[in-house]
């Protein structure tokens, strides 16, 4: 697929300097089990990039709905329509699923049933899409 | 390995700080894109990282390098990521080694003032 519309990079001045937790990052790179040491560099330099991704995400999320318009708000529809989009993003498929209204579920249960039973549910049109929301995990 | 699945999780404020950045003016964030957006993000470190350690294993290295990294982020389709990371890392490079030679001249001026001070008591002590 084709990348995001090219978005002008806003020109930050190149730093030293993080915003996110160094301590954290090496944490979540220690959890990818064959990685070996890790050197202050490359903990500097991959706190960066993640930086840079949290950016270039929601930059991509939101101009693909919104252009540039000021004062739109961004959903978690827009990041899962812009992961389902580009391939690079093909990582997170499973981090950012696409929802499914919950009668929508139930239909694809009934059919993967339909070798056996045929029982007629009521289909009450359910628009909450927080209940088909995906598990999401409690911050400390 | 990291013993509860929390510890995998990025301060959120710092991400919404983050987001903020990248969007137009007034723009808002559903808590929601949010925390999705803080977990893509670390699943993101850990597909760089392990990408980065089988390039490094592929070359018979046993530790990762910047190198490595920046290879694997052209690799991966971020290549768009790369020259920006290149300047940062060459800022840090220059301040890690400003860093050194600053301790070094500071251990180098202690001696001096060492040196001084027992010249003094000596001068000192001459009259008597």
């Amino acid at each position: 697929m084709g990348e995001p519309r090219s978005q002008p990079p806003v020109e930050r001045p190149p730093t030293a300097e993080t915003f996110l937790p160094l301590s954290r990052v090496r944490t979540i790179m220690k959890s990818s089990m064959d990685t070996g040491l890790i050197t202050n560099e490359v903990l500097f330099l991959m706190t960066k990039c993640t930086e840079l991704f949290v950016r270039h995400l929601a930059g991509a999320a939101y101009t693909e709905e919104f252009g540039q318009r000021p004062g739109e708000a961004l959903k978690y529809e827009h990041l899962s329509q812009v992961v389902n989009k580009n391939k690079n993003l093909e990582f997170l498929l499973q981090i950012v699923p696409q929802k499914i209204r919950v009668h929508q579920f139930q239909e694809m249960l009934r059919l993967n049933r339909s070798a056996g039973s045929d029982d007629d549910d009521d289909d009450d049109d359910d628009d909450d899409e927080e209940e088909s929301e995906s598990e999401s995990e409690s911050d400390e | 390995m990291v013993e509860r699945i929390e510890d995998l999780n990025l301060p959120n404020a710092v991400i919404g700080r983050l987001i903020k950045e990248a969007l137009p003016e007034s723009a808002s964030v559903s808590k929601e894109a949010r925390a999705a957006i803080a977990r893509a993000a670390s699943v993101f470190a850990i597909f760089v990282t392990s990408s980065s350690t089988a390039l490094a294993h592929k070359q018979n290295h046993k530790t990762i390098t910047a190198k490595d990294i920046l290879q694997t982020l052209t690799e991966l389709d971020f290549e768009s990521f790369v020259p920006s990371l290149t300047q940062d890392l060459e800022v840090y490079r220059k301040v890690v080694k400003e860093k050194k030679e600053s301790k070094a001249s500071k251990k180098d001026s202690n001696t001096a003032e060492n040196a001084n001070a027992s010249a003094t008591a000596t001068a000192e002590e001459a009259p008597e």
